[in-house]
């Protein structure tokens, strides 16, 4: 049974991943053999600078899915690459970093910083972080997401992947803009702009007023977006949102991705991306599908 | 892809008082590794209603593992109903235990806010006949909201309780028990329940240069410092509740609002 896929020059052995922000290794806890199942490991968003993070309460529980304003808070690329990448490595799977800044420039110096870091694979560019300077998010403007896409395309030795945000009128024009651009795949989607009250005082729950809606609640819109994406572009896409069990990732591979992210799903079940790829190769046997490949965009319309 | 997820049988689960709950689980694996103060994490449900698992300190870990719950919502009412022989998916043992008293120390004392007693009999389980003077002050609403200080006093524990309406013990807040310590002893204090009283708590510990620890809560996802979800203001940062604490130094943690 075949199941590697490929991005850009990259082969993944498998469509398994991680959706960024939702794992951390943590040594204490972690089973190593587990982890080198995965086809790549996705680590959360690193900035060039430290951050802090939003004040608490950061997160919330809301009917199948949860609203999280983290901030963003992580060490720092030189931190990332002198600390925790080396303990990523020794898993000897791919890791795609994700990275985020406030301009291009920016973006383009965390770039080149991570062109020699050996075991990062490819570059996630999370194009939801605010554009100080539009008050918008990079990829809610499709020229800006053009822009900034072939910026980092110029100088960046590794595969190009750029995360879109659901919050926009027609995401295709945005995948389109990235493609024109140079990106080596499109990954979708990031969360839902979202917030919850608090009825009893008024005030909103999250210290940081509004948030982004992950988890099962948002898996149906976003495989009509993956869906969307695939059958316009034909680009490569991994496909997050709401993945629970290997029915909803199969889903998302039929409707056009060519892997698949788990997020939200690992906090209630920490197992949740293994038991995805074990059952997704189930399905192959059963079905009698020699390579994941022919599932891929196999939507029967 | 935690070694710590598994499954174990509810061996009971029964209401000990008006507001409170004890289960017990077979977690026989578990026992030897848990340390005071640290919680499991447990899905309460396997359908997607509640969401999130939901925390709860281990409150005892002999023959089996127990926790002490209040139901206040949704996940406890669904825990409150499980019955024997069921199982439950429970991650852990999770979190940063309390540190032992340090070196000097002859009083100990812990300062509960109702279910916040919670952490507290395993505590004097591991601190019991090792000569410290070992007082509970112990602090609910009513006298439903106060439970299991016969167990504390087999363990050598000195009880005192307030509640807010007088039904049992001191009438008024915990905060009236402080008179219990003897100042004149070198003392470490634990303290768990509502912020508000752990920041009395601080306040009071501050005046007499007494050092201490407090269990805090805040609503998780993880439990296991990946989503960063949990993160609270101390002294040196923002750090997770579930995987830093969720015991603090107490005069580390900043309770917002509070002190
Ligand atoms: C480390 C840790 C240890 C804990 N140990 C215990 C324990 O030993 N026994 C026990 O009864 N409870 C304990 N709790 C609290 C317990 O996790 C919550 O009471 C439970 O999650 C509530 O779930 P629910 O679905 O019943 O209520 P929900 O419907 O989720 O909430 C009901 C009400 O409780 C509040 N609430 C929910 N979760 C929390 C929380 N984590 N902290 C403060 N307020 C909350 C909500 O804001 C709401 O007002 C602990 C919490 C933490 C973080
Ligand atoms: C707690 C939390 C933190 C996240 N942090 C990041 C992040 O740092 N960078 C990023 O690109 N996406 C982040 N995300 C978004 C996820 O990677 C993912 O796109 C989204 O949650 C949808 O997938 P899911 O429903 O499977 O979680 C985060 C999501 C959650 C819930
Ligand atoms: S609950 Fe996820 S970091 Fe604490």
């Amino acid at each position: 049974m075949k199941l590697n896929v490929k991005i850009g020059k990259v082969q993944f052995k498998n469509p398994v991943t991680v959706a960024s922000g939702t794992f951390g290794y943590i040594e204490k806890y972690c089973s190593p053999s587990k982890i080198s199942q995965l086809g790549a490991i996705v680590p959360k968003t690193v900035t060039l600078n430290l951050r802090e993070g939003n004040p608490s309460p950061r997160i919330v529980e809301t009917p199948s899915g949860m609203i999280n304003a983290i901030g963003i808070e992580n060490q720092g690329i030189d931190n990332f690459l002198s600390e925790k990448l080396p303990k990523l490595t020794k898993f000897k799977i791919p890791v795609i970093l994700s990275i985020s800044a406030n301009t291009d420039k920016e973006f383009v110096t965390l770039a080149k910083k991570v062109n020699n870091a050996k075991g990062i694979c490819a570059i996630e560019l999370n194009l939801s972080c605010p554009n100080l300077k539009k008050k918008q998010l990079v990829a809610q403007d499709a020229k800006a997401t053009y822009r900034l896409v072939k910026a980092v395309k110029k100088v960046c030795k590794k595969p190009v992947i750029a995360k879109l945000t659901p919050n926009v009128t027609n995401i295709v024009e945005i995948a389109q803009a990235a493609k024109k651009a140079g990106a080596d795949a499109v990954s979708l989607v990031n969360t839902f702009a979202a917030m919850a009250i608090d009825i009893k005082n008024r005030k909103p729950v999250l210290g940081n007023i509004v948030g982004g809606l992950s988890g099962p609640a948002i898996k149906p819109i976003a495989l009509k977006m993956v869906y969307d994406i695939y059958r316009e572009t034909k680009m490569p896409i991994i496909a997050m949102g709401g993945i629970m069990t290997n029915d909803d990732a199969l889903e998302f591979l039929i409707a056009g991705a060519s892997m698949v992210a788990v997020g939200t799903a690992s906090f209630v079940n920490p197992n949740a991306s293994i038991e995805i790829l074990s059952g997704i190769k189930k399905y192959m046997k059963k079905n009698k599908i020699k390579d994941i490949k022919q599932l891929i965009g196999s939507i029967r319309t | 892809m935690l070694r710590n997820q598994k499954r174990y049988k509810v061996i009971s689960n029964k209401k000990v008082c008006a507001n409170f709950f004890r289960l017990s689980l077979n977690a026989k694996f578990l026992l030897k590794k848990i340390k005071p103060g640290q919680f499991v994490h447990l899905r309460v449900s396997d359908g997607l209603k509640p969401f999130f698992r939901r925390p709860f300190s281990v409150f005892r870990a002999q023959k089996s593992l127990e926790i002490l719950y209040e139901v206040v919502g949704d996940g406890t009412q669904i825990l409150s109903k499980k019955k024997r022989n069921s199982s439950i998916d429970c991650l852990g043992p999770l979190g940063t235990p309390f540190s032992m008293p340090p070196k000097g120390i002859k009083q100990v004392v812990m300062v509960a806010g109702g279910v916040g007693v919670a952490p507290f009999l395993l505590l004097t389980d591991k601190l019991k006949n090792k000569g410290y003077d070992l007082i509970l002050l112990y602090g609910g609403r009513t006298r439903g909201h106060v439970f299991s200080f016969k167990e504390f006093q087999q363990n050598g524990c000195k009880v005192f309780v307030s509640t807010d309406d007088g039904s049992i013990g001191v009438k008024g807040r915990v905060s009236k028990l402080f008179t219990k310590i003897n100042l004149a002893k070198p003392t470490f204090i634990y303290t768990c329940g509502p912020k508000p009283m752990m920041a009395s708590v601080q306040a009071f510990a501050k005046k007499n240069k007494i050092k201490g620890q407090a269990s805090l809560e805040e609503v998780m996802a993880c439990g296991v410092g990946t989503c960063l979800g949990c993160s609270t203001k101390t002294k040196h940062g923002y750090k997770t509740v579930c995987h830093d604490g969720p015991v603090f130094d107490l005069d580390e943690v900043i309770f917002q609002g509070g002190a």
